[in-house]
């Protein structure tokens, strides 16, 4: 263990790899930042320019794209409500919140420090017990799956604020459109009125897009007439106080990413949601969350960085894909003559120990690179809206087209906006629905796979002892809300009987 | 119906006739062979279809000496790219990077192509498949499988209706009477992954898929769907199944089109540099890497292939 540290650190200070796994970083948090291109595209078009290096260095830029990008995707769900990746959704709640207070700077970097936190606890976990915890995720089949799923759609009780009623609505539609395209494992075409732009679904990314960046956009030039954020310098910096309130979330956070992210099929984007889902439960500024509370950045956050770096786990402990970008990864590995599988520990040493190191400097290099950038982002909230706007809209054109190279995103985007601007007005809550489009796909999945694996009967859930603790969990998770909040109701309603209505 | 898709296409094609008339290269008789050529690759990019796009951009572009810019055209399963290459009916400076998907999508979607809307250009090679189980299955070969599926309630995983697995898992039962109950799954590593975790029993990929598997003996061959022994290091010992009595082979071919209604010229000019790429280093490192049997064909031949690939489809799949 020692010996293989010590090759490792050898491998990842040389000046070469600490030169391209700077350029990783930097690029990964460039491509990040851009809504539309993710870390899976920006791995894939950067990989042939590294076909020249030596191995070790062409992995350690690229895996230094995938972290990086999760550090820059927060930044601009931050500032402008436009998530740069799937997984910082859930940032545009509290985040853009804060940044509507003037605390932008204090946001960028709670999750410049909650990313740090989560990938270093997460990468000493990697280290330590990546055999034995990617064996043990093996134990999660398609019937294991279907709970984790059920528990995470369970989360949507905390997402749907003050309305529950609205908030399952608003994931049913959600799972609605996700169901569009051809279903998984077979060959008939739903809702897709035979164009053959619909065959594989609507972009979650393209309506996210939408929703969130063009929706804010509209939504704001209705209202009219709000001034510029001016935060000053003080504002800038994140405070004691905030510090303290976001350390227990980021540990939450990384110990539900680190789980979610090691099983097969689930994700960062799951991890962010669940994460918040929890704060929203234990949270003791529950009721503050929605509305810029540190609590709701540092966690999801944490659990996204954690979840990205946890999918490296099944990848080099058993060479099998933990997420999209990993699986490129993988790729990534055949081409430069390596074999991934079981055996890569043991085969490339080298390799395997001076990419993980090269993870702790290129993390340390992301939260130097971040912490000061994150006051210099916020500046960018200075500028009026008559030029902020349009900038926000070609961003997210540009970004919708890069997606699949053709217009028809585009105008995904373009009807998602609408469709946003108007739940905005209309108060109908966004990440419920989103959470809908992320698990649906999954969801649908694992219920096929489950009910395949069982000739019809569904019940081989609650067979495995994971299976059942997590089925346990889930439907606790579901009931547990909803009657706190009716006995709740009911006590408020006998000692307060005027405000029903509100 | 078909004939409504007919005449949509053909009205798509006279469209992009017009259109492609302002554009350079694409002259309806010669070829000038100049100007930058893009490569559609109608799947995302970091799959299988990208990096065999890539390679071959890359290799046509050092025996022709000019600019070929690949392109990821994604969306319905490869449909929309190849909707996309349709428009560019007659343009000569447009390749496209084929595989398994222009004759299956056509049989199970209402898509605006077929395989003969498109100019046949070069056959890269074949991936056959290799049917394995988790290492500790009692199971050793496909006759054990057979068997077993024959007597029992026997679940394997595959990639969607129209894969190559679920093609081969179908000829096996066609061929020796044998059922199989099918989960799906969304790609390899999925199926792999279900596989090590003993939630099925067998699997049939592609060999570069597993190889790190195989070797540290977490999945064990079976059977090769192949019509010879694999030469590949590692693989020359497993059988073929026709070796074990079950007369079953089937691969996904990797290949070169260009749109239809290019000139003879610009047609003859891509199957020439097609065949130096051929000869080159970067192609069979290309092949070699990924696994590949480096069957080439070209132009008429190829055409040829995939009409009796649609015929072997058909009947697989009952359609």
């Amino acid at each position: 263990m020692i010996e293989n540290l010590q090759l490792g650190i050898e491998t990842a200070v040389s000046p070469e790899n600490l030169l391209w796994c700077f350029i990783g970083v930097l690029l990964g948090t460039i491509i990040g930042l851009l809504p539309g291109l993710g870390s899976a595209t920006g791995v894939a078009i950067l990989l042939p320019v590294t076909l020249t290096f030596e191995p070790v260095t062409a992995l350690i830029m690229l895996a230094g794209i995938y972290y990086g990008s999760q550090y820059g995707a927060s930044t601009s769900s931050i500032l402008i409500s436009t998530p740069g990746d799937s997984s910082s959704v859930v940032l545009t709640l509290d985040g853009y919140q804060m940044a509507r207070k003037g605390r932008a700077g204090a946001a960028l970097a709670l999750s410049a420090i909650a990313s740090f936190v989560a990938a270093i606890l997460s990468l000493i976990g990697l280290i330590t017990l990546a055999g034995p915890i990617a064996r043990f995720a093996l134990n999660f089949g398609p019937a294991e799956n279907l709970a984790v799923m059920l528990l995470g759609l369970a989360t949507i009780v905390s997402f749907a604020g003050s309305n529950v009623l609205r908030g399952v609505t608003m994931a049913a539609a959600g799972i609605l459109v996700s169901l569009v395209g051809v279903a998984s494992g077979f060959s008939t075409a739903r809702f897709t009125f035979g164009s053959a732009n619909l065959l594989s679904g609507l972009d979650f990314i393209a309506v996210m897009i939408g929703i969130f960046a063009v929706g804010e956009v509209l939504h704001q030039i209705r209202r009219g007439g709000e001034r510029p954020i001016r935060a000053g310098f003080r504002d800038l910096l994140v405070t004691r106080a905030e510090l303290r309130r976001a350390a227990a979330p980021s540990l939450r956070g990384t110990g539900v990413g680190f789980a979610t992210g090691v099983l097969p099929g689930a994700g960062a984007t799951l991890a962010s949601f669940i994460a918040y889902g929890i704060e929203k439960q234990v949270s003791r500024f529950r009721t503050q969350m929605g509305k810029g509370a540190p609590e709701g950045v540092a966690a999801p956050e944490a659990a996204n960085n954690a979840a990205a770096n946890a999918s490296f786990i099944p990848t080099l402990a058993l060479g099998i894909p933990g997420s999209g970008t990993t699986a490129v990864l993988l790729g990534a590995f055949v081409i430069f003559g390596l074999q991934p599988g079981p055996l890569l520990f043991e085969q490339e040493p080298r390799l395997v120990w001076g990419l993980l190191l090269s993870f702790f400097i290129g993390n340390l290099i992301l939260l130097v690179l971040n912490l000061p950038l994150a006051p210099v982002f916020a500046q960018l909230l200075r500028i009026p809206y008559p030029y902020l706007y349009p900038f926000v809209l070609m961003m997210s054109f540009i970004g919708a087209f890069a997606l699949g190279n053709n217009t028809f995103t585009m105008a995904v985007v373009f009807f998602a906006g609408i469709l946003g601007y108007f739940m905005k007005r209309y108060d109908f809550p966004a990440a419920p629905f989103v959470l809908g489009m992320v698990l649906g796909p999954l969801l649908e999945r694992s219920l096929i796979q489950t009910s395949a694996l069982g000739d019809g009967n569904l019940l081989i859930v609650f067979e495995s002892p994971i299976g059942a603790i997590l089925m346990s969990a889930a439907i606790l998770a579901f009931a547990y809300p909803l009657a706190s909040g009716i006995i709740r109701g009911a006590r408020n309603r006998r000692k307060e009987p005027q405000e029903v209505g509100s | 119906m078909r004939k409504k898709t007919i005449a949509i296409g053909s009205a798509l094609a006279s469209s992009a006739l017009v259109l492609s008339g302002c554009g350079d290269g694409g002259t309806a008789e010669g070829y000038a062979a100049s100007g930058n050529v893009t490569m559609i690759v109608p799947f995302a990019a970091g799959g299988g279809s990208d990096i065999a796009g890539r390679a071959t951009a890359a290799g046509l572009e050092e025996v022709t000496d000019r600019t070929i810019t690949v392109q990821n055209i994604d969306g319905g399963s490869g449909a929309v790219g190849y909707s996309e290459f349709l428009g560019r009916n007659g343009d000569g400076n447009y390749l496209l990077a084929t595989e398994t998907a222009l004759v299956a999508l056509p049989l199970t979607q209402d898509v605006e192509f077929t395989y003969q809307d498109f100019t046949p250009i070069m056959k890269l090679g074949e991936d056959f498949t290799i049917i394995v189980a988790n290492g500790d299955s009692e199971l050793d070969s496909c006759t054990d499988l057979v068997e077993k599926a024959s007597s029992e309630r026997t679940v394997v995983a595959i990639a969607g209706e129209t894969g190559l697995d679920n093609i081969t898992f179908s000829l096996i039962e066609d061929e020796t009477g044998a059922s199989f109950d099918r989960v799906p799954f969304e790609s390899g590593g999925d199926m792999i992954t279900a596989l090590m975790g003993n939630q099925i029993e067998a699997i049939s990929v592609n060999p570069g898929e597993v190889a790190g598997q195989l070797e540290s003996g977490d999945v064990k061959a079976l059977c090769a769907a192949s019509e010879e022994r694999y030469e590949y290091e590692g693989f020359e010992h497993i059988e073929t199944a026709a070796e074990q009595g079950i007369d079953v082979a089937f691969a996904q071919f990797r290949g070169v089109l260009a749109p239809g209604g290019i000139s003879e010229e610009a047609r003859d000019y891509w199957i020439e540099q097609a065949q130096a790429y051929a000869e080159t280093e970067a192609y069979t490192t290309y092949i070699e890497d990924n696994l590949l049997q480096p069957t080439v064909e070209y132009g008429d031949d190829f055409g040829d292939y995939l009409a009796e690939n649609e015929q072997e489809i058909r009947e697989a799949l009952d359609l």
